[in-house]
Formats: structure tokens, C-alpha cells, sequence
């Protein structure tokens, strides 16, 4: 069931109205039953893995929470990490994995070969499984008691605004929220929902439309002069931000509804003035997750200068990975990775940590070469192969006086993605609800028309699914 | 609520005036077919591909519904063609009408291939589907909503395949004598196993993979209560009935003698079972049924390695003549020897 389906429209209200009509104490049982629904309009049978995730983080936190050392509780933690990375590696990268063995086989002359196994990635199995690991870490550490209800540790793993790609939450954040008491409230409701329309507006209005742009340029770049390449290029950037950025708000305005807050995922990270913000900016839950449960544990920056650079190029490799098994991910992540490390280096070493105000000359102009380092990178992301993305470039630097095939973008497109530029830096530091909080009236309500009728009258008619799913 | 009502208002009359037309022709340019038919029309031919595919060396390379014209000279026949197109489509393309329109009787192509599950599960299905949607009897604003959200069946050909291979297995086979076999996917499984013989006794692959396509194509018994397509033609007699057309539904030809060859009696026992129960379901409401099942001879039929209803010239003008012999007795006046 997709955000942006007449099915989600439906089910939403009506979760949210049964939410409120039955008593606290049950609400947990209609959200773990919602959720699972929601989840198993995919594909039914997936949803044993997220049987198999719960029921043995949910028993390893208890074991681990009845033992007094780490190091007896060690082999909890280890059955909890081998189960959810085993799940995740054999539907994720077990196949990218063999492929690889294989041409490795073939190099050496070994005659033998990996039978390879064609598998159907589970919807959101990077998601949950990261979720529910950082529990089982909490637990281990201490830092976190051992959940006794299976209920509410089920629903904590499960929760279906945020299921199927984030953001990946907290059990200290999210957990304690079920079990509080939460009243019908207008400020809930009405943010919930601004959210929801602003999430649907630049899912369905923005990036949908800019999608089959972007994927003509990508199938067949050949077709195209370097002016196209480099729209197709850039508006990619748009249309992940725009995909992904739509899918966060539309699961925070989801969950605001029911009364529970769920972390924000992005603040304007395309007005970032270096990569290190831009990851402070960008998919911040997963951020902070490799911060927190990576980095961290690594030595973080507390090494030396040769360690930290091997750290933080361990994280944004494995973050690069944990998009997708292909070299294309890996490469994109060592990149950043490296960009992150020579960043920081030149700007200790010419002493430039200087603040520029919001929207100061010295801001946009970092910004803009952010966003440039960024958009390039982001064709690593989107290409099928490494081939593919120096195919891309070499082709954005030849010499051809006029496109071979034209490259239509209707001119509403272009409106409409102005206005969403123009509302990003309006909402930069802040989100759309609160921004639009205290505002006139007619302005609130302007803002809301227009959005509706954008949605409604101009938002892109294929099916193109959101593309953190694929995750 | 009020204002909430205003602004619908306000919005569809926006919508409906500056961008329901251009959306129409980007999404539902279906609907054209419908505008190009005058209000004066006596007769209209809904088909598919069946009406206007011909063969390279054909003479005269009309479709089905004019050959049937030239039996009826003096009367307004126009057709609506598209590729693919079932009862569910005819159906809304029949409700966009205009009332105005003078339309006496309306002729839907009946194709027996139509209700085998493959059909029903094509992988073109989601796309004809969506082509619909702004056709819906709503408001243009909601029609555009339900289009924005994706309010038909969205699957993916994989899906579809998946669902017409269970079907395959869940429909049971039934035949008054003893058959070996329950179900389609294990007859077709036994088809492909057991081969067909060529001329030296070698098993003949392409002729028995084409032995496999005819037994998915016609080893299904159709239920009226549960096949969506007899749903879809039941509700275009019902709107025949409210609209006061004169209906005929012309069940077209298919490959009977090919089948016959490759596969044998048990499938054409299948064929003529389905093709009794249509004359006699639909007769019995009030719908002309005509019955051209085995009218066209296997040398008519294009494609000679698949299963359509493509006829060469002569095998079109068979159609059109059985056809206008049906509708004579609706037209006596009218009715001249073509002379095919």
C-alpha cells in the first residue's frame, strides 16, 4: 500500500477514527493489526521476517536484561545481530555477493561456481532490520531496558507510517509514545495533515513528474546532448529529495496524527553549506544511526587523524552498501567518504570554519557547491553500473553542437519546481507545519488550495513507487 | 463544510474549463473514438484488433464492420476500434454516448478468448485501465483525483502473471466423460511433456509449444457467476436496455480446426460448451447472438503460430456476411447482396 494511493486514503482515516474511539489500553493491538496489513498488501509472506526480526530482538532483550555484564549478555546480542544481518544479507546481498564470487572463480580458473538465486528484496527490510538492531544494541549497552510486552515491542518493529523506509527510529523515542495517553487534538490533526499534503504535493507534483524525465535521460543518454544529460542530472537530484523528503513528511503528518512524533528525516540539506552538514541534513535518522552505532564504537573522531579517516570511510562505505548491493552504491559511498575527509582536512588546514549567516552570499555560494558535488555524486546512485555513470559523464563532456533527441519538460514542471525551491529556503531550520502555524488565514488556506489542486489536477499519473522502497 | 464545498466547486470549474480536456487527450484519448462518431450514426461496431488487422496480400484491406456496411448501403455504420479491448472497455466507451446520439444498434465483438484468464490478467490491463479512469460518471476534479491516486488495479506484469498461472490451477476442468486431467496448467504441463510428433517422429517443439498456447488460450469453462467478463457484458445490456439499443453481440471466429488438429476433441468439446452457453445466456436477454465460432477456415487466420482472431480478407468478409445476415431481419429494408 502506497502514501499516495486511493487505498492509503482510505485506510489512514480510518485507523486514525477507530484510534480514537477505543479505549488507550487497546490501541496498541489496532496499530500492531494496521501495521501488519499495511504491510502484508506487499507480499504476505514477508511478513515472517518481521515475525523472525521481533520475536528474537524481543527474547534477546529479555535474556540480555536478566544478565549483569556485557559479556555474558555478548551471545544475545550476537544471535539478535546474526539473525537480522543474516535475514538482511541473504535478500539483499546474497546474489551481488555470489555474482561477485563467481567472476572471482572465473579469474582464477576455479571451476566452480555459486548457483545464484533470483530473490524479491522485502519492502523496507533495511529499514526495520536497522530499527531493530539499534534495541538489541541499546539493550546490550544498558542504555535501554528489555521490553516485556511482545505487543508493544511487535508494534515498535512494526509501526506502519514509518515500516517501510523510516525513518528508523528509537526505541527510547517511539516505544514509551504507545503506551501514552493520546487525546484527539487539533494542533496534532491539523499539523498531521499539513504535513501529509505538503509530503504528497512534493512526492506526487514534483517528483513524479520530473521521474520519466530523468529515466529517459538515464535509459538512453546517448540520445541526448550534454545540455539534456545535465538537466537529467540535476533534476535526479530534485526528484530523490523531492521522493524521499514527500515519503518522510507524509509518515511524521501519519504518525502526528495518531499522536505520536516521529524524528524529522530532512532540513533543507540542499542549503548545506559543506557535506558534513548536508549529512546532518540528509536521511538524518540514518545518519545519526551509523553515528551513533558505527562511528561511535569505531573510535569516532577520539583517534588518530590516519584512524579517523579509515573511520569515517568504513561508515560511509557500509552507508553506501546499505542503499544497495552494487558497486554503484559502494562507490558513491566511498566518494562521499572521501569528499567528507578532504573537506574537512582543507578546511582545518586554511582555517575556514567561518559562519556565514542564513542566506548570506558566503551561505549560497557553499550551497551551491554542495549541491554540485552532491548532484554528481547522485549519478553513482542512479546508474544501473559504474559503466553506466562514466558513460553519463563522458557523454555530459562531448562535443555536440545540438541534442539528437529533444527532451520535452512541460513548462509546469518548471513552475512547480521553483515553488518547491522557493518553499525549501522558506523553510529552511524549520517544517512546514510550524512554519505554517500562526499564519493568516486566507495565507494558510491559499497555501492549502494550492497544494490540493496541485496534487489533484497536476500530479504525475504512473506508478513510479517511492524510491527509498527499493531499500 | 461550506467552505470546503466552495472551494471543490471553485476548483472543478477551474480544472473542468482550463486542463480536463488537455488530460483527456494525454491519459483517456480513448474517448476520441467516441467523439468521432455523428450523432446521425445508425450502427456502431465496437471491436478490437480482430476488426482491422489484414494480411500483407490482401485485395481489399477494409476492416470487418465495413464489409458489413456494404451490405447495408443506405445506413450510418461506424465503428470503434482498439487493439486489446474487451467488454469492460466497450462499456465505457458505450457510457460516453451522447444522448443526443441516434444510434439504433450497437454490434460488441464478442471474442470467446476474451474470458481465459490470461486475458483477464493481461499485462495490459493496468494500462487500459488508467485510460478509463477520467471517463468515470464523476465530476472532472474527482475523475483527475482518482487518476492522481491511482484509484484502478495497479500490478505489475509479473503480478498478472502470477494471478492468470493460479487461475490456471484453480479452475477445475470438468467434461462428461472421463479426462485426464484437472486442471489447465496440468494439461498444458502434460502437452509440453508428451510433445507432438513431426512427419520423422522427432517431437516437433514449435508445433507443440503452440498445442500448449491453444489449451491456455480455450481449455477454460467460463462461470457467469464469477468471469468479470460476463459481468462487463451484462452491464452493457443492461445499458443497451436503458439506452433502448437494439444489441447484438458477434462472437467471433477462432481457429477451431487447429485446435481440432493439434489438441483434439476435448478442447473443441471446451469451445462449443462456452459457445452454447453464451447464445443461450445472452439470448435468453434478448442480445443477438451471432455465431461465427467456426465460420473461418484455418488458411484465413494471420497469425499461424499464435492465437488471434486475425483474418485475412476472405476470412473478414466471412464475418461481415454471417454478421449481416443476423441483422437483416433488423433492417429488411436495407439489406442488399454484397454479394461476398
Amino acid at each position: 500500500m502506497l502514501f499516495n494511493t486511493i487505498d492509503f486514503a482510505i485506510f489512514l482515516p480510518i485507523v486514525v477514527l477507530i484510534y480514537y474511539l477505543i479505549p488507550q489500553k487497546q490501541r496498541w493491538m489496532l496499530l500492531l493489526a494496521a501495521s501488519y496489513y499495511f504491510y502484508m498488501s506487499w507480499k504476505v509472506e514477508y511478513i515472517l521476517l518481521i515475525f523472525a526480526s521481533t520475536l528474537v530482538d524481543y527474547f534477546s532483550g529479555i535474556r540480555m536484561a536478566g544478565l549483569p555484564d556485557r559479556r555474558s549478555r555478548l551471545p544475545w546480542l550476537i544471535l539478535s545481530l546474526c539473525v537480522n544481518l543474516g535475514l538482511l544479507f541473504f535478500f539483499k546481498y546474497f546474489s551481488f555477493a555470489t555474482e561477485n564470487l563467481n567472476l572471482v572463480f572465473q579469474k582464477v580458473g576455479l571451476a566452480r561456481e555459486i548457483p545464484m538465486m533470483q530473490l524479491l528484496l522485502p519492502v523496507g527490510i533495511s529499514f526495520y532490520t536497522f530499527q531493530t538492531l539499534s534495541y538489541s544494541i541499546d539493550v546490550y549497552f544498558g542504555r535501554q531496558k528489555a521490553e516485556r510486552h511482545l505487543g508493544y515491542f511487535a508494534l515498535y518493529v512494526s509501526f506502519f507510517p514509518q515500516l517501510v523506509a523510516g525513518p528508523i527510529e528509537r526505541y527510547s523515542r517511539l516505544a514509551p509514545q504507545f503506551r501514552e495517553k493520546h487525546k484527539l487534538s487539533y494542533d496534532n490533526v491539523a499539523n498531521g495533515l499539513r504535513l501529509i499534503l505538503y509530503g504528497l504535493f512534493i512526492k506526487m507534483v514534483i517528483a513524479d513528474n520530473i521521474s520519466g524525465i530523468v529515466d529517459l535521460v538515464y535509459a538512453h543518454p546517448e540520445h541526448y546532448g550534454p545540455g539534456n544529460i545535465l538537466k537529467g542530472i540535476v533534476l535526479y537530484s530534485f526528484q530523490i529529495y523531492s521522493d524521499f523528503f514527500g515519503y518522510s513528511s507524509i509518515a511524521i503528518g501519519s504518525a502526528l496524527l495518531l499522536g505520536i512524533r516521529i524524528m524529522d528525516n530532512f532540513k533543507t540539506p540542499y542549503l548545506a553549506k559543506n557535506i558534513s552538514e548536508f549529512w546532518q541534513r540528509w536521511h538524518i535518522s540514518l545518519s545519526t544511526w551509523f553515528r551513533d552505532y558505527l562511528y561511535f564504537p569505531l573510535g569516532g573522531n577520539r583517534v588518530s587523524k590516519q584512524r579517523w579517516v579509515l573511520n569515517i570511510l568504513v561508515v560511509f562505505i557500509i552507508s553506501g552498501l546499505w542503499h544497495g548491493a552494487s558497486w554503484t552504491f559502494l562507490l558513491w559511498g566511498l566518494l562521499f567518504g572521501l569528499l567528507y575527509i578532504s573537506e574537512r582536512l582543507l578546511n582545518d588546514a586554511l582555517n575556514l570554519h567561518r559562519a556565514y549567516p542564513a542566506f548570506s552570499a558566503g551561505h549560497l555560494l557553499l550551497a551551491v557547491k554542495t549541491f554540485l558535488l552532491v548532484t554528481i555524486l547522485w549519478v553513482f546512485f542512479r546508474s544501473q553500473s559504474v559503466d553506466d555513470a562514466i558513460h553519463i559523464f563522458k557523454l555530459l563532456f562531448q562535443k555536440a553542437p545540438t541534442d539528437p533527441q529533444a527532451l520535452l519538460i512541460p513548462l509546469s514542471t518548471w513552475i512547480f519546481l521553483l515553488l518547491f525551491i522557493i518553499s525549501d529556503m522558506l523553510l529552511y531550520n524549520s517544517r512546514f507545519d510550524s512554519w505554517l502555524t500562526g499564519r493568516p488565514f486566507l495565507l494558510r488556506w491559499s497555501i492549502y488550495a494550492v497544494l490540493l489542486f496541485g496534487i489533484i489536477a497536476f500530479a504525475g499519473v504512473e506508478n513510479f513507487p517511492f524510491i527509498y522502497f527499493q531499500f | 463544510m461550506l467552505s470546503l464545498l466552495l472551494l471543490f466547486f471553485v476548483m472543478n470549474l477551474v480544472y473542468k474549463s482550463l486542463f480536463y480536456e488537455k488530460d483527456l487527450q494525454k491519459y483517456s484519448s480513448i474517448i476520441n473514438l467516441v467523439r468521432d462518431v455523428p450523432l446521425d450514426a445508425d450502427i456502431i461496431y465496437l471491436g478490437e484488433s480482430s476488426n482491422n488487422t489484414v494480411r500483407a496480400d490482401d485485395l481489399d484491406k477494409r476492416k470487418i464492420s465495413d464489409f458489413m456496411g456494404d451490405y447495408f448501403p443506405g445506413l450510418g455504420i461506424y465503428d470503434l476500434t482498439k487493439p486489446a479491448a474487451h467488454a469492460g472497455i466497450f462499456k465505457v466507451l458505450l457510457e460516453q454516448m451522447p444522448e443526443e446520439s441516434e444510434v439504433e444498434t450497437v454490434i460488441v465483438t464478442l471474442t470467446l478468448r476474451s474470458f481465459n484468464a490470461q486475458w483477464i490478467h493481461s499485462p495490459l490491463e493496468t494500462s487500459l485501465q488508467k485510460g478509463l479512469v477520467l471517463l468515470r460518471p464523476y465530476p472532472p476534479l474527482v475523475n483527475r483525483f482518482l487518476l492522481s491516486f491511482k484509484a484502478y488495479e495497479i500490478k505489475s506484469g509479473e503480478e498478472r502473471e502470477a494471478d492468470f498461472k493460479k487461475q490456471w490451477q484453480r479452475d477445475k476442468l470438468s467434461f462428461p466423460y472421463a479426462f485426464p486431467h484437472e486442471h489447465v496448467r496440468e494439461w498444458d504441463r502434460w502437452m509440453a511433456y508428451q510433445g507432438i510428433p513431426d512427419s520423422s517422429g522427432e517431437i516437433d517443439r514449435a508445433l507443440t509449444e503452440l498445442a500448449c498456447h491453444y489449451i491456455k488460450a480455450y481449455g477454460f469453462q467460463i462461470d457467469t457467476l464469477h468471469n468479470p467478463r460476463i459481468a462487463d457484458f451484462d452491464g452493457i445490456v443492461e445499458l443497451a436496455r436503458a439506452r433502448g439499443w437494439k444489441l447484438v453481440f458477434n462472437l467471433m471466429a477462432e481457429n477451431t480446426e487447429k485446435a481440432g488438429k493439434l489438441v483434439g476433441k476435448d478442447l473443441i468439446y471446451l469451445m462449443n460448451e462456452n459457445r452454447e452457453l453464451l447464445l443461450k445466456y445472452y439470448g435468453a436477454k434478448g442480445v443477438m447472438v451471432v455465431d461465427n465460432l467456426s465460420r473461418v477456415e484455418d488458411e484465413q487466420y494471420i497469425d499461424q503460430n499464435w492465437t488471434t482472431e486475425h483474418y485475412a480478407e476472405k476470412g473478414r468478409k466471412t464475418v461481415a456476411k454471417n454478421l449481416a445476415g443476423a441483422i437483416r431481419s433488423l433492417y429488411p429494408e436495407e439489406f442488399r447482396d454484397a454479394g461476398y
